[in-house]
């Protein structure tokens, strides 16, 4: 009975731009609950991989966002993740065991990387650890184009997933499921002690070891998070595409994971889905302009020209932006009422 | 056995391309504290214009000038435009970097278009020689890569003079430990960042031009190889050092063609394990000792 | 007429404000001590006269010329020599380069300016050609100081030549330091207060990024109450 009241002195406890936040949140959520009854199958499969790579892309955010890692191998997950299904499950057979031991070996996987890549960040800084994990990618994308018996080679492996993951309204279910799960897990994280410490030390390393922080211990739970979050995204794709091909650990894929955080606004979380869903969307479109001029074809041009105006001009994103934005109103209304007063 | 000399000969010759890639690197990285994601764009850009210009007029000389100029002007370009805005940043300049890359390489793919593109070997390089060496057998030298490792020891040479010898050079080993010091002395060490991208530019585009009639063949990924390699160049030799970096080129490039000849699946591999290795137990580099002295 | 007038400078590093408003006059020809608690700002003001720090807001007259804004070379050559904390010598290059590396105009004094700096200090010019980073850290010290000197600058600021040396050794140093205040305006940044009673003879107190308190230093010397006060001596 006291919950209907609970309810209106929550919402009455709301600023208008509160409200408006909210409401936008359960409209977005209500119109990805509808989309699959409405919408064409190449609608349901883009968006639900828009979801997958939100997720791919909030892991990233925490090393780049939140405890400052550049990591520049993070397609090693993506494509480790869905390489991992892929090969299983042709080795194996199309099963759900068969799928869940390929979950928890993309989760093994993605630990021992972690580990190796946090115990090089520990010990030899920032670039070195951009330019480690660079090559990291590079021969995991090798190693998968010469093991051909097993994965094709550059041809890429095609294969089939276990029921129900075959329904692409089951996948876009799962993916919004697996989307909020991630972004609910990633979001205690960065809440946790835990979390505060990995702030801490993007801040200023020096500072938080003189506090007495352990950062190499932060940096490690950081890598683990975030390369295990990671690789289950890669295992969503592979699910969703039921094909996997060496593009999925090539330097684009990371390049991907980087604009989707840093558009959204890095350090920001959430940042990264609208991240991903703007620059995906963006795609689309201008594939669909590749009949007005060729140069549209060209989509890395734009990919890579919007990431320079990203870095030098919107370091903040746009949630960085609206934040900002809800800042100045906030101090404004502030301002107004003490006039008042 | 002759085959092996000549295996590890061709090796070396790749490593006088290594060399110009990773010397320029490191010596950016030294001075400015900035790893160049876009320096196997400068090498791809090298190749490119190389390769148009010796179609163009038939001169290699002058498309060799012309792919240095190229890189010479995109790294003023790189530094001026875009790195120097971001001094002191480093998530963002390894991001800006990153985003020069990508553009730069595609408008490659917009000018050249996506496939390979065959390139020649001038005339007065074309050929090789075959030297008997007794029981050993016979080693085959291609004379366009003897030319490569004559290069390439030239430019370690003349690199050394000048860092060590000349007031510029001395200018850019005291910014290599202390840029900001340098300033407060009163030179205009933005001048130095600028000039050293550019020359580091120029001679990844050098490279570059000199890759494209070795491999006969230059595609929009060409650069990425190359790119890789010189990331462990410079950390086996000792970052911010330019000998440390002419050695290790020597030493990845002979274990690149024994690796290759042994072990080829996994001549990617072993190279980037090692790197790995290094930075978890010797962050410093192998021949960091190169640099004092 | 003063060489060098701050009013009000507000410097900060990244998001931090570290001097939250510095004032400060000094005419030709005198020796002035910056004293303070550590962390009060003290480097952070020499650093933000030498352009190495940014200015928020306040100005800095030098010689008639404004300082705020201009980068650390062009400060540099107006005039200003400058000693860091960590020396700033350089490690690969021989004591002959260092000192030659901030020659900015090489003229007809140049030689005998060196010849007046290895005097100052006999043991730079037993070691000329030997690479830096073999020098003990009182000779890092006199190689600071005398590379500040080599274009006869109408002022120099040194920054805590006493830190990490053995007793005889600022002795030494105290004592270049009085030598070369004969010719040369001096702003000297001290911890060690005996170092500061011997070559400077104003003072300045700087605490949470504000000058607080001036003075002469004779006066400071006998003031136990100011000294306990601003210094915790």
């Amino acid at each position: 009975m006291g919950g209907e009241k609970i309810m209106k002195n929550y919402i009455s406890g709301l600023s208008t731009i509160e409200k408006i936040e909210k409401l936008l949140l359960l409209a977005v959520f209500v119109v990805l609950v509808v989309v699959p009854h409405v919408s064409g199958t190449a609608t349901i499969t883009m968006v639900s991989r828009i979801m997958i790579f939100a997720v791919y892309a909030m892991a990233y955010d925490i090393l780049r966002g939140y405890i400052g890692v550049i990591h520049l191998g993070f397609a090693l997950f993506i494509g480790g993740g869905a390489y991992f299904v892929g090969i299983m499950i042709s080795q194996f057979g199309v099963s759900l065991p068969v799928l869940l031991m390929a979950v928890v070996g993309t989760a093994i996987y993605s630990a021992i990387w972690a580990l190796i890549v946090g115990r090089i960040s520990g010990k030899s800084g920032l670039l070195a650890t951009a330019m480690i994990t660079m090559a990291f990618a590079e021969i995991m994308r090798s190693l998968m184009t010469v093991w051909r018996t097993v994965t094709q080679g550059e041809d890429g492996l095609t294969f089939r997933v276990p029921s129900p993951f075959d329904n692409r309204m089951f996948m876009f279910y799962a993916s919004l499921a697996f989307m909020i799960l991630m972004a609910f897990v990633l979001y205690k994280f960065t809440k946790s002690p835990t979390g505060r410490v990995w702030q801490a030390v993007r801040e200023n390393e020096q500072r938080a070891i003189f506090l007495g922080y352990d950062t190499n211990r932060a940096r490690t739970i950081a890598l683990l998070v975030a390369s295990i979050v990671g690789g289950l995204a890669g295992v969503m794709f592979g699910l969703l595409n039921r094909f996997v091909n060496t593009d999925l650990l090539g330097m684009q894929m990371t390049y991907n994971a980087m604009l989707y955080s840093l558009l959204g606004g890095s350090g920001t979380l959430f940042g990264a889905i609208l991240g991903s869903g703007v620059v995906v969307l963006f795609q689309n479109l201008l594939l669909d302009l590749r009949g007005v001029h060729f140069i549209f074809e060209r989509w890395l041009l734009f990919f890579g020209g919007l990431y320079i105006v990203v870095v030098m001009f919107m370091p903040r994103g746009i949630m960085g932006f609206y934040y900002d934005w809800k800042e100045k109103m906030a101090y404004k209304k502030r301002v107004k009422d003490g006039e008042k007063v | 056995m002759a085959n092996i000399l000549t295996l590890l000969f061709n090796g070396i010759s790749e490593g006088a391309l290594y060399f110009l890639m990773a010397a320029s690197l490191s010596v950016i990285l030294g001075l400015m504290g900035v790893v160049n994601f876009a320096h196997g764009t400068l090498f791809l850009w090298g190749a490119y214009v190389f390769r148009m210009v010796f179609i163009f007029t038939g001169s290699f000389i002058l498309g060799i000038i012309a792919a240095a100029a190229a890189g010479f002007v995109l790294g003023i370009i790189f530094e001026k435009a875009f790195i120097s805005r971001v001094y002191g940043n480093i998530g963002a300049q390894i991001m800006i970097t990153l985003g020069l890359q990508i553009v730069f390489t595609e408008l490659v793919r917009v000018f050249w278009g996506p496939t390979a593109l065959v390139v020649a070997r001038p005339e007065f390089l074309e050929g090789v020689s075959h030297i008997a060496l007794g029981d050993i057998g016979t080693v085959i030298i291609s004379h366009y890569r003897l030319f490569l490792i004559i290069v390439g020891v030239l430019i370690a040479i003349g690199g050394h003079l000048l860092l060590t010898k000349t007031r510029v050079g001395m200018t850019i080993r005291a910014g290599v430990q202390n840029s900001e010091m340098v300033g407060a002395l009163g030179i205009n060490i933005n001048l130095y960042f600028t000039l050293v991208f550019a020359v580091g530019g120029a001679l990844a585009g050098f490279g570059g031009a000199l890759f494209a009639p070795l491999s006969g063949s230059i595609n929009p990924d060409s650069g990425n190889m190359f790119q890789l390699m010189a990331f462990i160049v410079v950390v086996v030799g000792g970052m911010g050092s330019f000998m440390g970096s002419a050695l290790g080129s020597l030493f990845m490039a002979v274990m690149v063609a024994l690796i290759g000849w042994t072990l080829p699946d996994i001549s990617l591999v072993a190279p980037v394990a090692l790197m790995a290795l290094i930075l978890i137990f010797k962050p410093q580099g192998l021949f960091r000792w190169a640099v004092k002295k | 007429m003063s060489l060098l007038k701050v009013s009000n400078l507000v410097s900060y590093i990244g998001l931090f404000t570290i001097l939250h408003g510095v004032d400060m006059e000094i005419k030709q020809g005198e020796a002035v001590a910056i004293l303070g608690r550590n962390g009060a700002g003290k480097t952070t003001f020499l650093r933000s006269v030498m352009g190495l720090v940014k200015t928020r807001s306040g100005s800095m007259v030098f010689d008639g010329n404004p300082l705020v804004g201009k980068p650390p070379h062009k400060v540099s050559r107006m005039g200003i020599g400058y000693c860091p904390e960590d020396y700033g010598v350089f490690d690969h290059l021989t004591i002959e380069e260092n000192l030659n590396l901030a020659v900015h105009k090489k003229n007809a004094a140049t030689a005998e300016r060196m010849d007046y700096i290895l005097d100052l200090f006999p043991d730079l010019k037993k070691a000329h050609k030997r690479n830096a980073h073999t020098l003990s850290g009182g000779q890092r010290q006199m190689l600071s100081v005398g590379r500040s000197l080599v274009n006869d600058p109408k002022i120099i600021l040194i920054d805590e030549p006493s830190k990490g040396l053995a007793p005889v050794v600022i002795e030494k140093m105290a004592l270049a330091l009085k030598e070369i205040s004969k010719k040369s305006t001096i702003l000297l940044v001290e911890q060690n207060f005996h170092m500061a009673t011997i070559v400077t003879d104003r003072y300045y107190i700087i605490d949470e990024g504000r000058t607080v308190h001036t003075g002469m230093m004779k006066d400071l010397e006998n003031d136990k109450e100011l000294q306990q006060q601003h210094l915790g001596l």
